[in-house]
C-alpha cells in the first residue's frame, strides 16, 4: 500500500510537469497558475502567521506578503528568493530545514512535494500575478472537478472560497466514498469467511509472504474463549474441545463459536469494548467527581444489546435519540399532545420498551462534566462540544474537534458542518430522569445498599448537627450579651457585621473545617440515595434551561425556563463564544453527499424544531448508505479480533488516520454487514471461521516478515496479544474458582489496594469519602465490567494494566510492559489473595503435590505440566514449605473507621476528622496468609508464579 | 526499518498504529534500536542549561500580593468597595490589603513579604527570578492545575515531566524518571496531573507515597523475604525462558516483560535506599525543618527531591496544598509560607553547595494567582481572595534562569501588565532550558504532531541567564 502510494505520488509530479508545458499558450503562464493555486496558499497558510499576517509583529523583519519582500529578504539582508535561481536565496534551505527550519512546528512542516512546487515557481522566475489575474485563474480552476492536483469535494462550504474549492488527494478520501458492492469487489458466490481469506491471501501473495500454519486446537480454544468471553477455557472445556476436534475439526470449531456467542459472557466482553469507545464511568469527574448513580443501567443496556445481537443501526439510533423514540411512542399510545409527553417525562410513566430507549441515551451523558466555577454558557459549550466529538469518533470515525475552531485542515469537513451537528444537539439538555426499572434489571442489592448509604448519611448529619448546635449556642450567648433577640444563621445573614456574631462563632478552625466536610458529606450521601431510585442518566429537549452554579450536583428536567429569544446557532470562529460567524441550522456532515431529507432545499439539514433533531441525525448516521458508519463498525469488530483494524485508527478515518491495509475487504465486510441485518454475531462467526483468524502466532519466515511487513498488517500470522486488565482480573478469578457471575445491576466494589482505597483525595471544598469495598466475596468477585468506575480514583491494578482513562475515547488499548506492573503482580494483596485462593482450590481438588501442580497448569494454561516442569515445581513447592514453616504472617485487620487529615482549604491550617467504614464491621474477607497453613502458602507461591508467566499473560 | 521511506510517509501512511513506539525520537537523526529502553538517557537537540527539574507546586493558588509582589495601593484601599471584574465572585466586593509587610532582599532587590524568613537570606534570595507576567486561563482548580501541569485545561494530555523524560530519558534506570510527591491528599484532578497522556506509559509520573509503601506494592508482603522474592524470580525466569524456547521465536514483547521483572527487583532495593533519610547528617535534617511539625512534611519531600535528583531522576514534582485562601488569609498564608519557607531555602542552599543548582531548575508556582478583592461570605467581610487567572507570581532558581524580577502586575495586582505570557510560553521556556525545542519535541497522535504547548509558544527571553 505504502509503495503503491509513493509510486502514485511520483506519477503525479510527473504529470504536473507535463501539464505545465502544455498550457503556456493560455493567457497566463503555468507558473502564474501554479503560484495562484499552490504557492500563494502555502505562503498564506504556513508563513504569514509570523511573517506578514500581523503588521505590528513581523518575525525576523521578513514578510511574505508580496514579491518585493521575498526578493529583499529579512533582517539577515540576504534575498529569500532570487527569481530563476532556486539554488540561491534563503527561502528553500529554510523550508527544507537545512538552515532556519521553517515553519518551525513539526506539524506545519512542508512536504517534499510542497517544497518542489515552490522550487519550480522560483525557477520559472517567481511570477506574482495581480489579484484580478489570480481570481480569474482560481475561478477557471474551480470549474474543473478533478485534475492532476486532486479532486474537489462538494460540501456545505468552508469559511473561505479557497477552502471550499480546494482539492484532495483521492487516496485520502477513501472513507467518504460510497461502500463498493460485494459483486464489484469479488465476483462469484462466496461465504464471507472465504471472501476474507481471498482478500488476505491475495495481499500476502503480492508481498510474497507465506501464511503461518494453523494454530493448535488448544491455542485456538484459548484464543476464541478469551476473544469472545474475556475468560480462559476450563480444563473440562479443553478436554471436550480436543475430543470434538479429533472427530471433526471444522464442526468442533463451528460449534465452539456458536457456544461462545450464545453465552451471556459474550456481551460482558464485547460490551466492554463499546464502553471503552464511549468512555463509561460511574462518576462525572472534574472538581467534584459527582456520582452518576444510575449510569449502570446504560452499561447493562450495552451488554444486553450485544447478547441479544441487536442490529447495529438500532443500537445507534437508540443511544443518540432513544428518548425521542420514547416520546413518539408516548404520543402514539396516548394520542397525546406535547403536554402529555412532557407530563410523562416528569412522572416517568413509561412502558418497558420506552424505558429501555431512554436508558440507551446514557451515551449522551458519558463525558466528564462539571460546571463548578465555569460560566453557564461556557459550561454548556463544553457539553455540546463533547457530545459532537464523541458522536463523531464513536459512530463516524471522525475526530471533529479540529472543526470547532476552523475548517478541517486535511479532511473535507467545514466548520459549518461541525456547528450544524452542534446545533442538532443544541436543544439537548442533561437530566436524571424518572424511568421505571426493567424486569431484567438486577435490583438485588438495593436494600442492603440503601441501608449502608443511609447509615453514612445519618452519621454525616449527626456530626454536622453537633457542630451547628455548638455554633448556635455561641451565637445565642453573643445575642444575649448584647440584649438582642436570637436570630438563626439564615435570618442574620444580611445584617451588618456589628449586629451579628462573627461567622463560625464558637467554632475553632478545626471545627470549622469539620463542619465543611460534614456538610459536603450530607450532600454526597443524600445524592447517593438516588442509586436506589428508578432513575436514568439521560437527556431531554428544550429550547432553554437554567443551570445552577453547582449544576452537576442535580440535573433535572427544567420546564420552567422560557427561552428569552429564539434559539439560534452560529459558527463560532476559533471556538470562541463571542466570535459569532454565519448562522447555522441543525444538520449533518455534508461530505458524504448523503441527504437527511432528499426533497429539502438543503438536503443536509435536519428538522429545526426543538424535538426530532437528534433523531434525524441518528437516522442519518444509521442509514445503510452512510459509508463512515458501516466501515467504522466493521473495522472496530475486525480490530478487536485481530488487535489492529483494517484501518488502524478506528476513531479517525480522515487523511491523517491510517489508510486501510485491505480497502476492498473493508468494503466487502461493510456491504455484507448491512445486507445481513447489521448483526454482530454473524460477523464474528464469519471472521472466526476464516483461515486468517485460525493461523498460528509464529511466522514462517520471521526475518522476511520483519522486513516486508513489520507490523503484520497483512496478517501472515496471528498477532500474539497481552491480556487486557479485565481479562487478567476476571481470568484469574475464574482460575481460582472465585468468579461470580451476575445479571448486572448496581456497580460492585472489588477490593482494591487498601492504601488507595483510603487515600484522601480532594474534591471541591472537601475530601471525597473513602472507598469501601463490597462486603462479601459474592459481590466483590464479579466481573470487572460491573465494578464501580470512579473517574478520580481508578483501581491501581486495572490502571497499571492499561484500563483506559474514561475522559477520552479509547480506540485501542495500550499494552506496554512497565515496571509497576511487576510490583502489583507479585506483591499486591489482590494477587496474593488470589494465589492463596488457587492454592486452596488445588488442595480441595487434588491430594498429591504433583497432581496439584498438574491441575494448576491445566487451570492456568489449559495444558498438562511436562515431567520437567513437575520436577522443577515440586522442588520449588517443597523448598517453600520449609521457608514458610518458620514464619507466621500477621493477620490482616480492616479498620472500621479512619482518621483523615486535611489542610483546611480556606485557612491553610490542618485539621482531622473521623470517617466511619461500616462495611468492615460485617466484612467477609478472603482467606489471607495468616489464615492458611505453611503448605498452602508454599503452594500459593507456586500459583503466584504461574499467574506471572508470559504463557498466562499472552494469548497465542 | 524506516530508512527506505520518508518519516512523514511512514507516519501518515501507518498512522498511530505504531502508537507504542516513540516514533518522533526513534526516527530522529540518530535512529535507535527499537529494543533500547524508552527511558535511556538521550542528548537534547542542543545543550541545555538545566538537566533536572524540581517543581514545587503550591496547590490552591498563592496570592501574589501576599508573597512576592507588594501592593501598597491595596493596603490603602482595604475594605473599600471594588468594581473589578476579575475572578468568579459576584455581587458586592471589597478590596483586601495584604496582612503582611514587605521588604526588598538580596542583591537583586526582589520583594518578599515578612513571612519569608529563610528564603530572604541573600545566599538564597540572590538565586531567584520572580516572574510576574504569567497568566493562567482557567478559574477553577482542576482545569488550572491541568493547564499548568499538562498544557491543556481538559486534562489527559502528557504532563510537563512526561514530556521532559520523553525528550531526555533519565540517568538512573533503576529509579523512575519522573517522580511526584503529594501530601496525604491528592490534589484535585489526581493522577491526571502527572499522566503520560498519549505518550507511552513509561513516561508517567511515579508517585512516591508519603506514608506506607513509597511506591504501591514495591515490596513483598511482610512474610516474604527478599531472598524468597529472588528465588521466585529465578523460577519465573526459568518458566519464561522455557516458554520462549517452546515458541521457537524471539518476541521482543515477551523479552521486555522478562526484563521488567529484573528492573523491578533492582528498584526494590534502590528506591528504599534513595528515600532513606538516615544517611543524612543531623545538620541537614535540621536545615530542611524535619524536626519541626510545621515544616517536616514539605522538608522531607524537599530533601527527598535533592536525593532523587542527585541519584539521576530527571523530573521531581512536589504538590503542597492549602493555598486557597478565600477567607482567613492572614492565618492561611502565614501558615502555608511557614511550612515551605525553611525547607525551600534549605533545598536551594543544599543544591548550591553541592554544585547541583546550576543543572537543576527549581520552580515554585501555583495554578493561578489571587484577586485583590473578595466578596462577603456568610454576610461577613471575609478577609481572603478569589481565584485570578490574569495575574500570579512564581519563583525560579538555578538551571539557567536569570535572577531578578521579570514582568509586572498593575498597582492592585489584578492583572499582569508587563512581560505578559500565557502558560504555554512558560512551558516552552522550561523545555528550552532543558535543551528541548517545544516545536520539535512532538509525538504523533490522533492525526497530528502534538506538543506540550499545544500549538506552539514563545520563549520568554527575559528569564534566561
Amino acid at each position: 500500500m505504502l509503495q503503491r502510494s509513493i509510486k502514485l505520488a511520483s506519477c503525479l509530479v510527473l504529470m504536473a510537469g507535463l501539464f505545465s508545458t502544455t498550457v503556456v499558450a493560455e493567457e497566463h503562464t503555468a507558473a502564474e497558475r501554479e503560484f495562484t493555486l499552490k504557492v500563494l496558499p502555502l505562503l498564506k497558510q504556513k508563513c504569514q502567521g509570523c511573517h506578514g499576517g500581523d503588521a505590528s509583529d513581523i518575525k525576523g523583519e521578513f514578510s511574505v506578503l508580496d514579491r518585493e519582500h521575498l526578493l529583499s529578504g529579512g533582517e539577515s539582508g540576504e534575498a529569500a528568493v532570487i527569481p530563476g535561481q532556486p539554488e540561491e536565496g534563503t527561502l528553500l534551505p529554510a523550508l527544507r530545514w537545512e538552515s532556519w527550519e521553517m515553519p518551525p512546528k513539526e506539524n506545519d512542516r512542508l512536504t517534499d512535494e510542497e517544497i518542489a512546487v515552490i522550487e519550480r515557481w522560483i525557477k520559472a522566475g517567481a511570477p506574482w500575478p495581480d489579484e484580478a489575474t489570480r481570481q480569474k485563474i482560481s475561478e477557471a480552476e474551480w470549474n474543473v472537478e478533478s485534475n492532476e492536483d486532486g479532486r474537489m469535494v462538494r460540501t456545505s462550504g468552508g469559511t473561505s472560497e479557497e477552502w471550499t474549492n480546494r482539492r484532495y488527494e483521492p487516496n485520502d478520501l477513501w472513507a467518504f466514498e460510497p461502500v463498493r458492492k460485494r459483486e464489484e469487489l469479488l465476483p462469484g458466490d462466496h461465504k464471507l469467511a472465504e471472501a476474507i481469506d481471498i482478500f488476505i491471501e491475495h495481499s500476502l501473495k503480492e508481498a510474497d509472504l507465506e501464511p503461518a500454519a494453523a494454530a493448535s486446537p488448544r491455542a485456538l480454544l484459548r484464543r476464541a474463549t478469551f476473544d469472545l468471553h474475556g475468560l480462559p477455557p476450563t480444563p473440562e472445556e479443553v478436554d471436550a474441545f480436543e475430543t470434538a476436534w479429533k472427530a471433526d475439526p471444522e464442526q468442533a470449531w463451528s460449534d465452539l463459536i456458536g457456544r461462545l456467542l450464545a453465552s451471556p459472557r459474550y456481551g460482558e466482553r464485547w460490551g466492554r469494548h463499546w464502553l471503552d469507545v464511549t468512555r463509561y464511568a460511574d462518576t462525572g469527574g472534574m472538581s467534584n467527581d459527582y456520582e452518576r448513580s444510575n449510569m449502570w443501567r446504560y452499561r447493562d443496556y450495552v451488554i444486553r444489546s450485544f447478547n441479544e445481537d441487536k442490529p447495529y443501526n438500532e443500537f445507534v439510533v437508540e443511544q443518540l435519540a432513544g428518548d425521542e423514540l420514547a416520546d413518539q411512542s408516548v404520543r402514539e399510545r396516548t394520542g397525546g399532545s406535547m403536554k402529555e409527553i412532557h407530563q410523562t417525562q416528569l412522572n416517568g410513566d413509561y412502558t418497558r420498551e420506552e424505558a429501555e430507549m431512554i436508558v440507551a441515551t446514557g451515551f449522551l451523558r458519558l463525558g466528564p462534566w462539571d460546571n463548578a466555577m465555569i460560566e453557564a454558557d461556557e459550561a454548556r459549550q463544553i457539553y455540546l462540544d463533547d457530545v459532537v466529538n464523541i458522536t463523531g469518533q464513536t459512530f463516524l470515525a471522525q475526530t471533529l474537534r479540529c472543526c470547532k475552531c476552523h475548517d478541517h485542515k486535511f479532511d473535507p469537513i467545514p466548520t459549518r458542518d461541525y456547528y450544524r451537528m452542534y446545533s442538532a444537539f443544541s436543544t439537548t439538555h442533561m437530566a436524571e430522569r424518572p424511568v421505571p426499572l426493567l424486569p431484567e434489571e438486577n435490583t438485588e442489592e438495593f436494600e442492603d445498599g440503601r441501608a449502608h448509604v443511609q447509615r453514612m448519611l445519618d452519621f454525616a448529619k449527626s456530626e454536622r448537627n453537633k457542630l451547628i448546635d455548638k455554633q448556635e449556642a455561641a451565637a445565642r450567648v453573643w445575642f444575649e450579651e448584647r440584649g438582642l433577640p436570637y436570630k438563626d444563621e439564615n435570618a442574620r445573614k444580611d445584617l451588618p457585621d456589628e449586629e451579628k456574631p462573627p461567622r463560625h462563632v464558637g467554632l475553632d478552625h478545626v471545627e470549622q473545617g469539620q463542619l465543611k466536610v460534614r456538610e459536603q458529606d450530607v450532600w454526597i450521601w443524600t445524592r447517593r440515595l438516588e442509586r436506589y431510585e428508578p432513575m436514568a442518566q439521560s437527556v431531554y429537549n428544550a429550547e432553554a434551561a437554567t443551570l445552577a452554579w453547582n449544576g452537576a450536583r442535580k440535573l433535572r428536567i427544567d420546564r420552567k425556563t422560557q427561552p428569552k429569544e429564539k434559539l439560534v446557532n452560529y459558527i463560532l470562529t476559533g471556538g470562541a463564544l463571542t466570535a459569532t460567524g454565519d448562522e447555522v441550522l441543525p444538520g449533518v456532515l455534508s461530505v458524504l453527499g448523503l441527504p437527511v431529507n432528499v426533497s429539502a432545499p438543503d438536503p443536509y439539514l435536519t428538522t429545526s424544531s426543538p424535538d426530532g433533531r437528534r433523531l434525524d441525525l441518528a437516522r442519518w448516521i444509521a442509514n445503510e448508505d452512510n459509508a463512515l458508519t458501516t466501515r467504522s463498525i466493521v473495522n472496530r469488530i475486525w480490530q478487536f479480533h485481530f488487535g489492529t483494524g483494517l484501518a488502524a485508527n478506528s476513531n479517525n478515518f480522515g487523511a491523517k488516520g491510517a489508510r486501510p491495509s485491505h480497502p476492498e475487504l473493508l468494503d466487502y465486510l461493510a456491504d455484507d454487514f448491512v445486507d445481513h441485518g447489521w448483526t454482530f454475531k454473524r460477523l464474528h462467526r464469519q471472521i472466526m471461521l476464516s483461515d486468517a483468524y485460525r493461523r498460528g502466532t509464529v511466522p514462517v519466515d520471521a526475518e522476511k516478515v520483519a522486513e516486508a511487513d513489520p507490523n503484520n498488517r497483512l496478517l501472515s500470522y496471528f498477532p500474539r496479544r497481552r491480556l487486557s486488565a479485565e481479562e487478567l482480573r476476571d481470568g484469574i478469578l475464574a482460575i481460582t474458582g472465585e468468579l461470580q457471575h451476575c445479571d448486572g445491576g448496581l456497580p460492585v466494589k472489588p477490593e482494591i489496594n487498601m492504601e488507595v482505597a483510603l487515600q484522601p483525595r480532594m474534591i471541591q471544598f472537601s475530601l471525597a469519602p473513602a472507598y469501601q469495598p463490597s462486603p462479601t466475596p459474592e459481590l466483590r468477585n464479579r466481573r470487572t465490567v460491573y465494578a464501580y468506575h470512579v473517574r478520580g480514583q481508578s483501581d491501581p491494578f486495572m490502571e497499571l494494566f492499561n484500563q483506559p482513562n474514561p475522559n477520552e475515547s479509547c480506540e485501542l488499548r495500550e499494552t506496554a510492559a512497565v515496571t509497576p506492573q511487576v510490583f502489583t503482580l507479585l506483591n499486591s494483596d489482590m494477587i496474593n489473595d488470589r494465589a492463596i485462593a488457587l492454592a486452596l482450590r488445588l488442595q480441595r481438588e487434588e491430594e498429591s503435590i504433583t497432581d496439584q501442580i498438574d491441575r494448576a497448569f491445566r487451570l492456568v494454561f489449559g495444558r498438562h505440566a511436562t515431567a520437567q516442569e513437575k520436577s522443577w515445581m515440586t522442588s520449588y513447592v517443597t523448598d517453600m514449605q520449609k521457608y514458610h514453616e518458620g514464619i507466621s504472617p500477621k493477620p490482616v485487620e480492616y479498620p472500621t473507621e479512619i482518621t483523615r487529615s486535611l489542610v483546611e482549604e480556606f485557612s491553610g491550617e490542618p485539621f482531622e476528622y473521623t470517617e466511619i467504614l461500616p462495611v468492615f464491621e460485617r466484612y467477609e474477607a478472603d482467606p489471607k496468609a495468616a489464615d492458611v497453613s505453611p503448605e498452602t502458602r508454599a503452594l500459593a507461591d507456586f500459583c503466584l508464579l504461574l499467574l506471572n508467566t508470559n504463557e498466562f499473560m499472552y494469548v497465542e | 526499518m524506516f530508512d527506505k521511506i520518508s518519516r512523514r510517509e511512514a507516519l501518515y501512511g501507518l498512522g498511530a498504529s505504531l502508537g507504542s513506539v516513540a516514533l518522533s525520537s526513534l526516527l530522529s537523526s540518530e535512529a535507535k534500536a527499537a529494543s533500547e529502553s524508552p527511558l535511556a538517557p538521550k542528548a537534547p537537540g542542543r545543550p541545555g542549561r538545566a538537566k533536572n527539574v524540581i517543581m514545587l507546586f503550591m496547590e490552591g493558588g498563592p496570592g501574589q500580593m501576599d508573597t512576592f509582589d507588594p501592593k501598597p495601593e491595596l493596603t490603602r484601599l482595604h475594605k473599600s468597595e471594588s468594581k473589578l471584574s476579575a475572578g468568579q465572585e459576584k455581587g458586592f466586593k471589597f478590596f483586601v490589603g495584604s496582612p503582611f509587610g514587605f521588604r526588598k532582599v538580596g542583591d537583586t532587590g526582589i520583594d518578599m513579604c515578612n513571612q519569608w524568613k529563610y528564603l530572604a537570606d541573600p545566599f538564597i534570595a540572590n538565586e531567584f527570578c520572580n516572574f510576574r507576567g504569567c497568566q493562567a486561563e482557567s478559574l477553577n482548580h482542576p482545569e488550572a492545575l491541568f493547564h499548568m501541569n499538562t498544557g491543556s485545561r481538559l486534562g489527559g494530555d502528557p504532563a510537563v515531566g512526561a514530556w521532559a523524560t520523553y525528550g531526555l530519558g533519565t540517568e538512573n534506570q533503576n529509579l523512575p524518571g519522573y517522580v511526584v510527591m503529594t501530601e496525604l491528599a491528592l490534589p484535585q484532578g489526581g493522577p491526571t496531573n502527572w499522566s503520560n497522556g498519549f505518550l507511552p506509559p513509561h513516561y508517567q509520573g511515579t508517585r512516591l507515597r508519603p506514608e506506607g509503601s513509597p511506591i504501591l506494592d514495591l515490596v513483598p508482603p511482610q512474610y516474604k523475604s527478599m531472598a524468597h522474592q529472588r528465588r521466585a524470580l529465578n523460577e519465573l525466569s526459568r518458566m519464561n525462558a522455557n516458554y520462549q524456547n517452546s515458541l521457537g521465536i524471539e518476541d521482543q514483547k515477551l523479552g521486555a516483560r522478562m526484563d521488567s521483572y529484573e528492573l523491578a527487583f533492582r528498584m526494590q532495593t534502590e528506591v528504599p535506599d534513595v528515600i532513606d533519610l538516615s544517611q543524612e547528617t543531623a545538620a541537614t535534617i535540621d536545615m530542611y525543618g524535619l524536626n519541626d511539625t510545621e515544616t517536616s512534611t514539605f522538608g522531607r519531600q524537599c530533601l527527598m527531591a535533592r536525593r532523587l535528583v542527585e541519584s539521576g531522576v530527571r523530573f521531581v514534582q512536589i504538590f503542597s496544598g492549602g493555598w486557597d485562601s478565600h477567607d482567613y488569609l492572614e492565618r492561611g498564608h502565614s501558615s502555608r509560607i511557614k511550612s515551605v519557607d525553611k525547607p525551600m531555602a534549605a533545598l536551594i542552599r543544599d543544591l548550591k553547595l553541592r554544585g547541583l543548582l546550576e543543572d537543576t531548575l527549581v520552580i515554585w508556582t501555583g495554578e493561578f494567582g489571587r484577586t485583590p478583592d473578595n466578596n462577603k461570605r456568610g454576610g461577613v467581610y471575609s478577609l481572603g481572595r478569589g481565584h485570578n487567572n490574569q495575574a500570579m507570581t512564581m519563583m525560579l532558581a538555578g538551571g539557567g534562569v536569570k535572577p531578578g524580577i521579570v514582568g509586572a502586575t498593575d498597582e492592585l495586582g489584578s492583572s499582569a501588565v508587563e512581560c505578559v505570557h500565557p502558560i504555554r510560553d512558560l512551558h516552552v521556556t522550561l523545555l528550552h532550558l532543558l535543551g528541548l525545542d517545544d516545536n520539535k519535541l512532538t509525538y504523533f497522535h490522533a492525526g497530528r504532531f502534538k506538543q506540550l504547548s499545544q500549538f506552539g509558544g514563545e520563549i520568554i527571553p527575559e528569564m534566561l541567564a
